[in-house]
């Protein structure tokens, strides 16, 4: 028996406080003057035995309530041996089915080991879960050997990342809500690259002890597709042939030639040979990707000579289809801006649009909505029926990107865009003759592939009223100049300066081809076409404006994963399974995905046995134990008592209430 | 309207006993029932025969009808009804449980009654304060000024000491040589038999003696929170009770008290009447002018 926070003894003081205010209630008993005694009779001995009685009822009950509130926090434990806990002990079977898992016959051991620990449990609750990168848990708490049994042979190789740091906190989470001891058990292979980035990740509270079961004991040499880099789109048919160039990479393994094939819809479409370093990586470079319209299945492939073949591919999906039609209205007399914005756009987007130029006069009957995005360059005027037709575009999910140049200095408003021009800055009357970029927002992928815009010289910028538009990049003395604002259900970007060469030297900086290139597939909405993902990646099915739409999934084998409901209201879905996952999203634009596991889990290192055995909280001694769980020990386990008192503590403060009030209500005249 | 100020708690917002009485009694008079042959200032004495210059007012027509005669109808200009009020100023009537205490109710109380016997009945009023003996004495007048002497006296009566009726008893008598109305206001906190006996003499030289009982509505029915210590005002001896006590026993000593006082005082030929002091005073008022009528 003992106090685990005995400090909180000082408030025993406390107690004085009820003998305080019922002596005080006594003592300062007013007199009360009456006119006449002559009729009052002395009830004095009687009433004032009466009342002590309940005085002393009440004094001690509020004792009592206090008393126990105090020694609550106090905590007291009582010891208890570990045997009388022992029937109480929860066995909880952790079998990894990360990716590395499939390697040689890891899973295999790792269940056999199981099934031997749980026929060793005796009457014990044993609990089955699985660990890939998070912990599924695969039965309740039962003795059942035969349900567990099932439970452990049930368990599919996975193609998660495991992490230990998550399965501490999983661990952490169960012990909270389970107040009996865990003996976790824990099956894996020890690769090294499970372990947490902190080790406190993965520390265990006091009442779970660690045994941890590694079906491996050394590390094993093997090569891997560690990364392949890859278009996720090509447009056209004559479009280019695109590079894809992939890095092989070697674990613990000696220096090897490997043959490495680049495989397209099953067909291998190129082969070649790589000397890969001991221990190292090494480079292939395949220069001609051709696929068909639609989506192809890619793959690079190594021979496989290695124990763990399942990461001898790295999948990755490629999407041909037509350029999109993008339109340029400029003035009548401006023929730079369609030269440089439709350069950069050939130059860089593999062709992904086409752009059309026409001046504002031809304008009228173009049919907005027939264009991915719209470009307005340096427009003086805007013709009234052509904004109203903008505007409208733009509402019903259409972008929009707007350079305001000396033209459009000229009015006191951006049309569509809606601010106002507070004054127009004519740089090249200021010393330095050009205003650089001050400051600009990294996250924003059409200034950050763009490199910021460094060295870019602006002669000419419009200061606009940027209200509640998000301001992108800002030049030197704080004029917004890349804005952008959603209006309705669209976006329009502002560019407060020009697409030519007058008012800025943008369009001859190499910067330009990426910000052109960046902003036509964002403001198209295709920049997260096609390509490929890791496992355990979360997939965005659908934006603030697309609630409404159903998303439609099918997963590597062919099943859908989402539930109807999920289909017509999930905002993201996690890609759990390597493999090709096609979707078609709300916005209702088709999609294939090549899903791969993390590379980390081709790294077959294992974790030293001292790291394990500090994990285990008794470093120093052997990491590997029995494959039985060993005999109850002797020793005494605090079992903390300040819940039972927390409640007649209740009882007691209830008790005190009724007591109170019935006293109060006897003791007050009805009038 | 003017009968709202008949309630003791909006005259304790009044300053000035003048003013307070004269409040009481127009707001009493205003409430009642104007009949033209109650008449308070003059009294029928006699007819006279008619001499040239006389008022033609005063000519009763009915007379001259019946004996076509003339006569005038006379009226007594003074009576000879003499009101005396014998007021408590013991310790114990300066208990109240609300913003009047008694000694404030029976103040205001003597002074509607001289006002309205004063102005209105035009009868010698004066006052006697006493507590365990006599502490002041107006003598009973229709003088100029009358009414203001009285009223100074009730200002001045602060209450202190104890009641004993026997002790100033024997010098009632020597200031009570002439037949009149004798008003005792007081809480009459002695016993029923006592207080009889030591007033019944003032009976026997043709008075008219009333007793006005003033209790405060917590001598009745006392409000306990709990076990009490209880002081006597006037003695300070304490005593301990229980509201149980006070919720039983105690109302039922206090009817006991109140009926056997009310039944010996009616037994020995003495009007008696009880006033609460969250009660309007016009109930008092009612009961003088009775009593007043009664001996025309």
């Amino acid at each position: 028996m003992g106090l685990f926070a005995p400090w909180f003894l000082a408030a025993l003081a406390g107690l004085a406080l009820p003998f305080y205010l019922h002596l005080l209630k006594r003592q300062t008993t007013t007199p009360k003057p009456v006119s006449s005694l002559m009729l009052f009779e002395s009830r004095t001995q009687a009433s004032t035995r009466h009342s002590r009685l309940r005085y002393f009822l009440l004094l001690s009950l509020r004792l009592l309530v206090l008393l126990l509130l105090i020694l609550a926090f106090a905590n007291p434990f009582i010891n208890r041996n570990t045997a009388a806990l022992a029937s109480n002990r929860l066995v909880l079977l952790v079998i990894d089915n990360s990716f590395s898992m499939r390697a040689g016959t890891r899973l295999d051991d790792a269940k056999n080991a199981a099934i031997g620990v749980l026929s060793g449990k005796g009457a014990a609750r044993a609990q089955v879960a699985a660990f890939g990168s998070q912990l599924r848990l695969a039965t309740e708490p039962m003795e059942d050997q035969s349900t567990l049994r099932s439970a452990v042979q049930a368990i599919q190789p996975g193609d998660g990342h495991g992490n230990f740091g998550e399965l501490g906190r999983a661990v952490r989470a169960m012990a909270d809500s389970v107040h009996t001891p865990i003996e976790l058990h824990l099956f894996s292979d020890m690769q090294r690259g499970n372990l947490a980035a902190t080790f406190s990740d993965m520390a265990l509270p006091d009442n779970v002890k660690l045994v941890t079961h590694a079906v491996v004991t050394r590390s094993e040499p093997n090569w891997t597709v560690e990364s392949v880099d890859a278009p996720g789109q090509l447009w056209g048919k004559d479009a280019k042939p695109v590079h894809v160039q992939a890095v092989i990479a070697g674990y613990g393994t000696p220096a090897a030639q490997r043959t490495v094939s680049l495989v397209v819809s099953g067909k291998t479409t190129a082969t070649k040979s790589v000397e890969v370093p001991a221990n190292g990586r090494a480079t292939v470079d395949f220069p001609a990707l051709t696929v068909p319209y639609g989506f192809s299945r890619c793959e690079i492939t190594i021979d496989s000579a290695d124990a763990f073949p399942a990461d001898d591919l790295r999948r990755f999906a490629v999407e041909r289809s037509d350029p999109q039609k993008a339109l340029l209205i400029h003035s009548y007399n401006d023929n730079r801006s369609p030269l440089y914005i439709g350069a950069a756009l050939s130059a860089a987007a593999q062709s992904a649009f086409v752009l059309e130029s026409i001046n504002v006069n031809e304008a009228a009957d173009r049919q907005p909505s027939n264009y991915a995005f719209i470009v307005l360059s340096d427009l003086n005027a805007l013709p009234s029926l052509l904004e109203n037709s903008l505007t409208g575009y733009v509402r019903s999910g259409g972008s929009l990107l707007i350079a305001a140049g000396t033209s459009a200095g000229a009015r006191s408003q951006i049309p569509i865009f809606g601010a106002r021009i507070k004054e127009t800055r004519d740089y090249s009357r200021i010393p330095d003759r050009y205003m650089a970029v001050g400051s600009s927002d990294a996250s924003y992928a059409a200034v950050a592939k763009a490199d910021g815009w460094n060295g870019v010289k602006f002669f000419y910028a419009l200061d606009v009223d940027a209200g509640n538009a998000r301001v992108i990049v800002r030049l030197g003395d704080q004029t917004p100049l890349l804005l952008e604002k959603r209006i309705g259900e669209g976006r329009v970007v502002l560019l407060t300066s020009g697409l030519d060469n007058l008012t800025n030297d943008f369009p001859l900086h190499p910067a330009f081809v990426p910000f052109i290139e960046q902003t036509a597939r964002y403001l198209a909405g295709s920049e997260r076409q096609g390509g490929a993902r890791p496992v355990d990646a979360y997939l965005e099915l659908r934006t603030a404006r697309e609630q409404a739409q159903g998303v439609e999934i099918t997963d590597p084998e062919g099943k859908r994963p989402l539930t109807l409901g999920e289909a017509a209201s999930a905002q993201s879905f996690q890609l759990t399974e390597a493999g090709y996952y096609q979707l078609r999203l709300a916005n209702g634009r088709q999609n294939e995905i090549g899903v791969n596991p993390d590379p980390k889990e081709s790294n077959l290192d294992v974790i030293p046995d001292d790291v394990l055995a500090l994990w285990q909280g008794n470093g120093g001694k052997s990491t590997q134990e029995a494959s039985t769980p060993g005999p109850a020990t002797t020793g005494k386990t605090p079992q903390s008592l300040w819940w039972y008192i927390m409640l007649l503590g209740v009882a007691f403060a209830v008790a005190e209430s009724i007591l109170a009030s019935r006293y109060l209500g006897t003791q007050r005249e009805e009038s | 309207m003017l009968q709202r100020f008949l309630d003791p708690a909006v005259l304790h917002t009044i300053s000035g006993l003048d003013l307070i009485a004269k409040t009481v009694v127009e707001g009493f008079v205003a409430g009642l029932h104007r009949s033209p042959d109650f008449g308070f200032s003059q009294e029928f004495a006699e007819y006279r025969a008619y001499t040239p210059g006389d008022d033609l007012r005063r000519i009763d027509w009915n007379v001259y009808a019946r004996t076509e005669r003339l006569y005038l109808r006379r009226y007594r200009g003074e009576t000879n009804t003499l009101l005396t009020i014998l007021l408590d100023a013991s310790n114990s009537m300066q208990f109240g449980s609300h913003g009047v205490n008694k000694m404030d109710y029976a103040r205001y109380l003597a002074a509607s009654l001289f006002y309205l016997a004063i102005h209105g009945q035009r009868d010698a009023a004066g006052l006697i304060t006493f507590d365990d003996e006599i502490r002041d004495y107006v003598r009973p007048s229709t003088r100029q000024g009358q009414l203001h002497r009285l009223l100074a006296a009730l200002e001045h009566a602060e209450a202190r000491a104890r009641t004993d009726f026997a002790k100033p008893m024997r010098y009632f008598q020597e200031f009570l040589k002439r037949r009149g109305i004798v008003l005792i206001v007081s809480d009459f906190w002695e016993s029923p038999e006592s207080i009889v006996h030591t007033i019944e003499p003032l009976r026997f030289h043709g008075n008219e003696v009333i007793l006005f009982h003033v209790l405060d509505p917590e001598d009745v029915r006392p409000k306990l929170n709990g076990p009490s210590i209880l002081v006597d005002l006037e003695t300070d001896s304490q005593l301990e009770v229980t509201p149980d006590y006070t919720k039983h026993e105690y109302r039922e000593k206090v009817a006991a008290h109140l009926a056997d006082l009310r039944d010996r005082t009616q037994a020995a030929g003495l009007g008696y009447y009880l006033l609460m002091t969250d009660r309007p005073l016009d109930a008092a008022l009612r009961e003088y002018l009775t009593l007043r009528e009664g001996r025309k």
